[in-house]
């Protein structure tokens, strides 16, 4: 352990050395500590979700940079007290170290305790002592923290792997976004899993395990290490290579950390649910261990296609979404010398005649040959205002990648199997010099769908599941929405609305970046056209189901009448056929007619009869009619994604048909 | 809208609020100035017997819709007895019988009572039903509850007819509520019967609940019992649903009043007006029903006596005249039994705000609702026909102002009967 740590120092310091080049020197994990809510670790419930959903988008990502359909298979597994303690316990040196502080603390925590609850979560901050701490302060009181307990979180992925050497500066350090280019991300703050590496050390001070392998590697690399927080470096306990028999690639992270299951159950299924919705080609595998085994859950979001997104590509910032600092960063970090150039590669949509004419407007002391690390502090402040003021085009939405169509449809079909649901995909729009692009579903019925408007929010590719009341998403399907108008009742049907916004930079609101605001009249607009476009697909559909509704009904409907009107002829018809003396009065051709019915050959019986069997002629006439009109569907036919076998199996036969080819398994 | 009327009478009956101190003084002075140019009524009667003269001597037109040669063929219905109204019953349900049996389901053509389908004829002065219909066909959803309901409604009068026997709307719906749900639509179906078999409603021996109510001069036959109007106190007598009923009409008055409400009527009927000018006074409170339509084209032809029509100075007023008139789209298959041609419009008309000095607080803005009825109305061809009347309504849609009968009572709860009335016939002043 002493060598593993002694070899991870000198890569720390460089790193930290370039960071200080380009960064502020304040540790992002101090900063971490004390913002931890704006990053969604407000308490330990939400920590538990948001450690969760790290883990996942991580995965993702790193299955999709290679291309791989990705599985991911997350565990949560509950920790009672007495392992905790075990676990704590194994790690003797640490113990006693920390025993020290945990004296020393517990008096203070103690007073402030009864002082102020919210006080504890600083508390946290100091050690790994603190949980051991307050589990016997809890065992007193009883109370304050609820259902607070430890959880260990497992997150297995299929993707691209870590290199053996890199593992612990990937997770271990905390790198604040010295990304060079502009890109279509899923994190909202670039730190990933390095959250929950934060949120561990912090709750239970326990350290992290890592599994990895990359493509064609003959061992996994195993690496136990937690986060010196202060100097922002890894601290390792375990870096080995271990066999890897079964030729498996892809990563596995395990974090123990405090949490809350009981009230953030629902938002960790949810959050797992709506991820079904927008990346069908996933494959998800959810279970959570209780104390006991009854509380056990296991959740399977299988996949439904293969078709994937792909891979959002990189771009450069447009001139009207840059700030001072900015374009401070790009020159000291560009590879171009001169200013034209530099304006030329730098930027979208400035090309080489533009960027001269830029020059030239900014005046003599501007040349397209001059260095741009030249520039003077008042020369950028000239050059941005007349970024700001100059008209340039949007720029291409080239760069997003968005769901697609297609796979929100499955997605949506996959998860909540609704009875009818359309979407739409608008072009891509521009806001700020960002572009963005609206995806949008309106679904009917389906199951665990509630009556009314139920919302799912998805920021590029991501669910968004807090503070949806102020969300211009919310805000456009209640309000601006006229439902009624596309024969949807916004109070009683089970409405499904789904939109997925993806941008190079997702405008959130809000201290948790939970929502995107409703003041961004180009989102607005956008989501709001899109929004109609389902409806306004969803509006044929249930007319046309409205007919098939009708056709159905209309025998029930005709044959109602049947006895009231048969009764009320044969009671005229009896009254009639009476005195026989007036009957020729009626004309030649009812005298039958009116023998049969005083005979009683012809009764009331006989009318419902004759009606009955015209009423069923009619309705199949109809019904035929109806099906030549409608094309024999009833409802729309939709493309079947079968999961495809592996190739090491052994057919029998082949049954060949012009739709598909049936192959029966060999008996082995 | 016969509520809404009612509201508006009850409110009236309360003293009007804001008339200052100085105002009752000047609308007495402006009442008694009125007063004054009323010559004693030996005159006025000698004028408005003239006139009555004038009115019984004109041979009243009896061009019928046959004579016309119209373009496009009519519609029109005809009083039957109740002999013929079962017989074409029992030839409609013979030949429906005989389609059931042969397989084909049923229906029935009945002709389009829609607004599309009516047309004003102006030399008959009312609107009459065009030949378009529709066949209802038993075996479609859109036309199988009406299908079902009229053969209902045939087999009921089937059966009235042959028990001879008579009831009114209300009666016929209660005998089957699980088949008509509610009276509207037994209502309307029993329309459309009366237009299939080509009879008269009253034909059918189902009869409107009486709303309309006579007083004055006139004498009549009901069912045998000798009716004197003039001897039925203040409340007059309630004109009988069915006009079957009424015979042997007679009258010495010189006119026949037409009141648009009851409120007027009671104050005419309780200062005994009809002794004073002897003339006949009737009300349908409102939009009229069809028996007090029958009833006055009944005296109207019987006693050839000249009909004045006193409404409120309003849109709602005109049309209830243009309905005694020229009969309403709905009962338009009827409307040469319904119809009484040739009413003079007495009051109160809008010129008649100004030049009988009605103050502004009597006066009601017209809502904009009134405002659009109005200028519809100008287009309606029963107004252009008279540029007398065009010309009033056009002043009322100009002025945006209406007022009710009862705002005469600003002067007197008398005012009506004693000066404004006698005023007008002394002055001859109806269109």
């Amino acid at each position: 352990m002493e060598g593993s740590k002694g070899k991870a120092k000198p890569k720390g310091k460089a790193a930290a050395a370039a960071n200080e080049s380009v960064l502020k020197q304040k540790s992002p994990a101090e900063f971490f500590s004390e913002n931890k809510n704006i990053a969604g670790f407000d308490n330990p419930g939400k920590s538990l979700y948001t450690t969760v959903r790290e883990l996942v988008e991580n995965a993702l990502d790193s299955a999709e940079s290679i291309a791989e359909l990705p599985i991911i298979e997350v565990t949560i597994e509950e920790i009672s007290r007495s392992t905790f303690n075990a676990m704590i316990g194994l790690v003797d040196r640490e113990r006693v170290d920390a025993a020290l502080y945990d004296d020393f603390e517990s008096e203070k925590a103690k007073e402030k305790r009864l002082a102020k609850e919210a006080r504890d979560q600083e508390k946290l901050a100091k050690a790994l002592a603190a949980g051991k701490k307050i589990k016997e302060s809890n065992a007193k009181t009883g109370r304050g923290r609820g259902d607070t307990s430890f959880f260990k979180v497992t997150c297995k992925d299929n993707g691209k792997g870590m290199s053996h050497e890199d593992i612990p500066n990937m997770l271990g350090r905390v790198l604040s976004g010295t990304k060079y280019g502009l890109k279509q991300t899923r994190g909202k703050f670039g730190l990933g899993a390095k959250m929950a590496l934060i949120w561990s050390k912090m709750s239970t001070g326990l350290p992290i395990d890592i599994w990895s392998s990359t493509k064609g590697q003959d061992f996994i690399s195993f690496c136990k290490l937690d986060l010196n927080i202060h100097l922002n470096i890894p601290n390792i306990h375990i870096h080995e290579k271990r066999p890897n028999p079964e030729g498996w690639r892809g990563a596995e992270l395990q974090v123990t950390i405090e949490g809350n299951w009981t009230t953030y159950r629902s938002k960790i299924i949810n959050y797992m649910r709506q991820m079904g919705v927008i990346t069908p080609y996933a494959e998800f595998r959810f279970s959570y261990i209780g104390p006991t085994p009854d509380k056990n859950l296991t959740i399977r979001f299988s996949r439904r296609t293969d078709v994937m997104p792909p891979v959002p590509e990189e771009t450069k910032y447009h001139p009207s979404a840059v700030d001072l600092l900015l374009i401070k960063r790009l020159i000291s970090e560009s590879k171009e010398i001169h200013l034209q150039p530099f304006l030329q590669k730098e930027f979208v949509s400035i090309n080489k005649a533009y960027a001269e004419r830029l020059i030239g407007e900014m005046g003599p002391e501007f040349q397209p040959k001059m260095l741009v690390k030249d520039l003077t502090g008042e020369q950028i402040v000239r050059l941005h205002q007349l970024f700001r003021q100059a008209k340039f085009d949007d720029p291409s939405g080239q760069c997003l990648s968005p769901a697609g169509e297609y796979n929100l449809r499955l997605g949506i079909m996959k998860e909540l199997s609704p009875d009818l649901v359309a979407t739409y995909e608008g072009s891509a729009q521009v806001f700020e010099g960002h572009p963005f692009i609206v995806e949008a579903g309106v679904s009917l019925g389906g199951k665990d769908v509630k009556p009314g408007v139920n919302i799912f929010r998805f920021a590029n590719r991501i669910p968004l599941l807090f503070e949806q009341g102020g969300d211009v998403v919310t805000r456009t399907a209640m309000k601006r929405i006229n439902w009624n108008s596309y024969k949807i009742n916004q109070q009683q049907d089970k409405i499904g609305v789904f939109v997925s916004i993806v941008s190079t930079k997702i405008p959130f609101k809000g201290t948790g970046k939970e929502y995107i605001g409703d003041d961004i009249s180009e989102i607005a607009v956008a989501v709001k056209s899109a929004l109609q476009n389902c409806c306004i697909q969803l509006k044929a559909k249930l007319v046309r189901q409205q007919q098939a509704k009708e056709r159905q009904q209309r025998k029930r409907n005709l044959s109602k009448y049947i006895p009231d009107v048969s009764r009320a002829i044969y009671d005229v018809l009896e009254i009639v056929s009476g005195p026989v003396a007036q009957r020729p009065r009626y004309g030649p051709e009812y005298q039958d007619l009116l023998e049969k019915v005083a005979k009683r050959e012809v009764t009331e019986a006989t009318l419902k009869q004759k009606l009955t069997s015209h009423v069923q002629q009619v309705d199949s006439e109809m019904a035929l009619e109806f099906a030549t009109q409608s094309g024999m569907v009833d409802t729309a036919r939709e493309n079947v994604y079968l999961r495809a076998l592996d190739s090491k199996r052994h057919f029998a036969v082949e049954l060949h048909n012009p739709v598909a080819v049936f192959k029966l398994f060999a008996g082995i | 809208m016969a509520d809404k009327r009612k509201a508006r009478e009850v409110e009236d009956d309360d003293d009007i609020p804001g008339t200052s101190a100085e105002g009752p003084k000047q609308q007495a002075k402006a009442a008694l100035a009125f007063k004054k140019k009323l010559k004693p009524d030996v005159k006025i009667l000698a004028s408005v017997t003239k006139f009555c003269q004038a009115a019984k001597d004109t041979e009243p037109e009896t061009r019928t819709l046959a004579d016309l040669n119209l373009a496009n063929s009519c519609k029109e219905v005809v009083d039957l007895n109740t002999g013929s109204v079962v017989f074409e019953i029992e030839k409609s349900i013979l030949a429906i019988a005989k389609s059931i049996l042969s397989g084909n389901g049923f229906g029935y053509l009945v002709p389009s009572r829609s607004s599309a389908n009516q047309l004003y004829v102006p030399e008959l002065d009312r609107i009459v039903l065009k030949d378009k219909a529709s066949f209802r066909q038993f075996a479609n959803i859109s036309s199988v509850r009406k299908t079902a309901i009229t053969t209902r409604i045939l087999q009921l009068v089937h059966q009235l007819c042959t028990k001879q026997i008579h009831v009114t709307k209300r009666d016929l719906f209660y005998t089957d509520v699980k088949l008509f749900q509610e009276q509207g639509q037994s209502d309307t179906i029993l329309d459309d019967v009366s237009c299939m078999l080509g009879c008269t409603r009253s034909s059918l021996n189902v009869v409107a609940s009486e709303k309309g109510v006579v007083v004055g001069r006139l004498v009549f036959v009901e069912d045998g019992d000798r009716i004197d109007c003039t001897k039925m106190g203040v409340g007059g007598k309630a004109i009988p649903p069915n006009i079957d009923k009424v015979q042997s009409m007679e009258s010495d008055a010189l006119f026949i009043l037409l009141v648009e409400k009851d409120a007027a009527f009671m104050r005419l009927a309780e200062d005994r007006f009809y002794n004073r000018f002897p003339c006949v006074i009737i009300t349908a409170k409102g939009q009229p029903d069809v028996a007090t339509r029958l009833f006055l084209r009944k005296m109207k032809t019987d006693l050839k006596l000249p009909v004045l029509g006193l409404v409120d100075s309003d849109p709602y007023g005109l049309k209830i005249l243009s309905v005694y008139m020229s009969g309403s789209k709905n009962m338009s298959y009827d409307s040469s039994n319904l119809t009484t041609p040739d009413i003079k419009w007495l009051g109160v008309r809008p010129s008649d705000l100004d030049k009988y000095k009605i103050p502004e607080q009597c006066r009601l803005p017209m809502s904009d609702q009134d405002i659009k009825t109005g200028k519809d109305l100008l287009n309606e061809d029963f107004i252009k026909k008279d540029k007398n009347w065009v010309k009033e309504l056009e002043l009322m849609v100009k002025t945006k102002e209406k007022a009710e009968i009862q705002a005469l009572s600003s002067f007197g709860f008398q005012y009506l009967s004693e000066v404004y009335l006698p005023l007008k016939l002394q002055q001859e002043d109806w269109i």
